[in-house]
């Protein structure tokens, strides 16, 4: 066999691959294949993509190749940033209601005020302080976690045994007696979701944190002394 | 890329493959705007399992299309749950997707592979021309489409790989 030969065969080898070779180049090739393991190999690794042609549709290929739009990305990423908000936010609430589930709203009977106080996480120092109003009547549980924030302070109020539907006024009040407003939201029966609430007050500056519901004002002191402090120590997760 | 967890590896992975995800979305919905709903439901999927992309498995490329590949058969299925849809009955398989995704593929490595081959490729497969009378409409020898259909195929074998072709 010549080299010329064999490169001429080899350059036919697409061809073949195709089907698109005349019957008589077919058969000579055929026999050039017999004797020649690289043109083999060679047409081996040809056929695979030429099985595949049948699939595609020409029209589509002389097509330009369809882009996305140039806005899709930034439309991704912005709904990803919001995810990822969300998410942080449940998994807040997650940890915090996992910190406060055992306690039993009844228990609170005592005529004093109880603030409980503690970190969140083993051992990490967190600025956020949870808050229960001891002074409510039995079987009334009001909660509330507390999170400092540039523009204030972020509160998550967790109320159950009072009537559905009664609306509820949350305020905090500075140590000089100024209350500012946190919002208000109503509660209802067999909706275990916290209210999240905020209010322009620095929780730094917070003394107080009070409820007005069905007539009345619960009241719970807010105090920043403990709150960094390790505490009890409970692991939260 | 260890993970796609932060919102800075999804931006990366876009820029990589958001052109070719659409291209396959377009192609199996036949919609721009779903094609559209499916790449961004891609993504959004991709960074809340980011955890679970392993590169000693598999490309990211790969695992996108998987993720797209199930999107897409989501977004059938509730298109095909529309009554004036579903009076058809067909419940859209796998099969068809996997074929859809072949197809996508080689119309892609077509259009990436040098002009002359596709052309020549075209010609003569697609179109069943004889070779003397391309050679003739481009003024080239008949040998010349013949090694053009050779060094074609090999291109977009090539050009296959890139996508994760294998034989």
């Amino acid at each position: 066999m010549k080299t010329d030969d064999h490169r001429d065969w080899r350059l036919s080898l697409g061809a073949y691959a195709l089907g698109d070779l005349p019957a008589d180049e077919r058969a000579a090739l055929a026999a050039h294949l017999e004797g020649c393991a690289e043109c083999r190999g060679e047409l081996r690794s040809l056929e695979g993509v030429a099985a595949l042609l049948p699939l595609a549709d020409p029209a589509r290929i002389e097509e330009p190749a369809a882009r996305p739009p140039a806005d899709l990305g930034a439309r991704i990423e912005a709904q990803i940033a919001a995810e990822s908000a969300k998410e942080g936010r449940q998994r807040r609430r997650r940890r915090f209601r996992f910190g406060l589930g055992g306690a039993v709203a009844t228990a609170a009977v005592a005529a004093v005020l109880a603030l409980i106080v503690l970190p969140i996480g083993g051992g990490e120092i967190s600025p956020a302080q949870k808050v229960r109003f001891a002074s409510v009547p039995n079987g009334v549980s009001i909660k509330a976690t507390l999170e400092p924030h540039a523009f204030g302070t972020e509160i998550h109020m967790y109320v159950s045994g009072i009537s559905s539907g009664t609306l509820c006024r949350v305020f905090l009040r500075d140590a000089n007696g100024k209350t500012f407003s946190a919002g208000s939201f109503r509660y209802r029966w067999g909706d275990d979701s916290e209210a999240e609430l905020s209010s322009a007050l620095d929780l730094s500056r917070a003394a107080t944190i009070g409820v007005h519901a069905g007539g009345r004002t619960f009241t719970a002191p807010v105090d920043q002394a403990t709150a960094l402090v390790g505490g009890a120590g409970i692991d939260p997760t | 890329m260890a993970a796609l967890t932060r919102e800075r590896d999804v931006r990366e992975a876009y820029s990589a493959h958001s052109g070719e995800l659409y291209g396959f979305a377009v192609r199996s919905l036949g919609d721009a705007g779903l094609a559209e709903e499916a790449v961004q439901e891609t993504f959004l999927r991709a960074w809340k399992a980011g955890q679970r992309f392993d590169p000693e498995i598999g490309s990211l490329r790969t695992w996108l299309f998987a993720i797209l590949r199930n999107v897409v058969i989501d977004l059938g299925r509730a298109r095909a749950s529309r009554p004036r849809v579903a009076e058809g009955g067909v419940e859209p398989s796998v099969e068809p997707l996997e074929q859809a995704l072949l197809a996508w593929q080689v119309e892609e490595a077509m259009r990436r592979i040098g002009e002359d081959h596709r052309r020549v490729l075209l010609e003569t497969h697609f179109r069943a021309r004889p070779y003397s009378e391309v050679a003739a409409e481009l003024g080239v020898p008949e040998g010349t489409i013949k090694s053009r259909v050779y060094y074609g195929l090999k291109a977009l074998r090539v050009a296959m790989e890139e996508m994760g072709y294998e034989d």
